[in-house]
């Protein structure tokens, strides 16, 4: 009688091949673009047709926005100060004019810096507070309850962070604005002899420039907690799934940032300065 | 009555294989088996929290697979569920952990007709002067009361109890197994739990679960007494034997 070998089934599954791999990530990349967006709609959608639960918006506004001043002025602030100094100390080996320094770094700062350093430097604390908080949720089972409560985890838990969010975000990068020009003010007269009269100076910024940085406040505002609701959702496991999904959270909307700014920048080049 | 059919729910690997149970109306069912062999699993697949891939789940002859989410959001009000880790919001008191459910679900209920009942429950579970307290200042037990509080507040006519008494010392576990069953009124009720010794004091039938398969069902005196030898080994808690 012959006998034959029978292989157990782990030794038989074969190791993927690096174009495999590669495709599995682009198939879990694709997967997760898909199911933020649908966060994002039915978020949209909760913000609109959702329950209105009393207070919780402004519980809200008050975690994303008060507790997050702190923070964000102080880094801001020496973020403003080591910028006008570097610029300076470059700007003095080649045109030592500092006449329109105040006006150039206002504009860099409505443009690009306070917008986006200060999104992702609220990326941060927020990103990672909300998936961690909505994380914690889900394993411990409390999103689950909610569900059976016919509490939509999207409209209770996402739409709230939302809206507070919105405006919170907008509110902070416009003090990060304040702060960082103020910062950069007193470093140019301290370290250039920039009087303050000659640095507030706005006659660099144009009435796009404004409507650029409100855009991108509002899009970082909506995209932080979308992004990092939806991080919180898929989390797993038990505290180390809540781990990992902070860190997902904090460079998920990190990148969203970026990104959004990419987009916007060259929208808002297109619209109002290629002329 | 909960009626389970040939139900395949699938992680990294399968966790129920083909499973069959049926819960009769009215009855209080003791759900057992090892860790891991899907017992929680078949408890949120039966609420619709999770979707298997194969099978029927039917409750009250509606099999709840083919129900939408937004379906389900209707049709979870006729259970009621306590969770194994309590599931109490953290961010709640007492009180708006118990009344969370009415709020959402019955929107013609008054805040008093609300507040009266919550009351009614914490009267039930011993835990009336614990009202305003946040769940983070309860014990283990006292956690498990409200959870228990929450579950039946809204008299749904199914209860589903996912290891009611895990973690509690043997005099607080008894204490928590009785009121299960003296609340129990005519709902039909699936119980797991890994405390035998008390499960089987309450319970009409039992089955037992077993590496996703339904391996016994029957009543509890059958399961205390059946010969089969990995019920026999896990109903008498034995250390010989094929588990």
């Amino acid at each position: 009688m012959s006998s034959r070998t029978i292989v157990p089934p782990a030794s038989r599954v074969a190791e993927p091949s690096g174009v495999e791999s590669l495709g599995a990530a682009i198939l879990d990349l694709a997967y997760g673009a898909r199911e933020m967006y649908s966060v994002f709609v039915r978020t949209l959608y909760y913000s609109v047709r959702g329950k209105r639960e009393p207070g919780s918006v402004v519980a809200q506004m008050y975690e994303i926005g008060n507790k997050s001043v702190f923070f964000v002025t102080v880094v801001m602030a020496f973020i403003g100060m080591i910028g006008i100094y570097q610029s300076g100390t470059q700007a003095k080996r080649l045109i030592p004019d500092y006449t329109l320094m105040g006006a150039q770094y206002l504009q860099l700062l409505i443009r690009e810096l306070a917008p986006s350093i200060g999104a992702m430097i609220i990326a941060t604390r927020v990103g990672a507070g909300i998936a961690a908080e909505i994380g914690s949720m889900v394993v411990t089972e409390q999103v689950d309850a909610l569900r059976m409560c016919a509490a939509d985890p999207i409209d209770f838990l996402v739409k709230p962070r939302f809206l507070a969010s919105i405006v919170m975000t907008t509110a902070l990068i416009i003090w990060i604005c304040t702060v960082m020009f103020c910062s950069g003010a007193v470093t140019a007269w301290s370290f250039f002899g920039v009087s303050f009269r000659t640095f507030f100076n706005v006659s660099m910024v144009h009435y796009g420039d404004i409507i650029v940085f409100l855009t991108k406040c509002i899009a970082y505002g909506a995209a932080i907690p979308v992004v990092s609701g939806y991080c919180g959702l898929s989390t797993f496991g038990g505290s180390e799934g809540v781990g990992w999904a902070t860190t997902r959270a904090v460079v998920n909307s990190s990148l969203a940032v970026v990104m959004l700014d990419l987009v916007i920048s060259a929208a808002g080049f297109f619209l109002f300065f290629s002329k | 009555m909960i009626e389970i059919r040939g139900v395949w729910k699938t992680f990294n690997q399968p966790v129920l294989r083909g499973l069959d149970l049926t819960i009769p109306a009215g009855c209080l069912y003791g759900l057992i088996g090892p860790g891991a062999s899907g017992k929680s699993v078949l408890i949120k697949s039966i609420v619709g929290l999770m979707r298997p891939e194969r099978g029927q789940i039917i409750v009250d002859g509606q099999d709840i697979l083919q129900l939408s989410e937004l379906e389900l959001q209707s049709f979870r009000t006729r259970f009621g569920i306590a969770f194994q880790n309590n599931a109490l919001f953290d961010h709640l008191t007492v009180n708006e952990n118990i009344a969370f459910p009415l709020r959402r679900l019955y929107k013609n209920m008054t805040e008093q007709q609300v507040m009266q009942r919550v009351a009614d429950r914490l009267n039930v579970v011993s835990l009336s002067t614990f009202g305003d307290r946040m769940p983070a200042n309860l014990s283990g037990g006292q956690k498990k009361r409200v959870g228990v509080a929450r579950a039946t507040v809204a008299n749904a006519p199914i209860l589903l109890y996912d290891e009611p008494a895990a973690g509690l010392d043997p005099v607080t576990s008894q204490k928590i197994f009785d009121l299960l069953k003296q609340e129990k009124g005519d709902a039909t009720v699936l119980m797991v739990s890994s405390d035998l010794d008390r499960l089987l004091t309450v319970t009409d039938r039992v089955g037992m679960i077993y590496q996703g398969r339904m391996i016994f069902d029957g009543t509890t005196k059958e399961a205390q007494e059946s010969t089969d030898p990995y019920v026999k080994q896990f109903v008498h808690g034995l250390v010989e034997g094929p588990l």
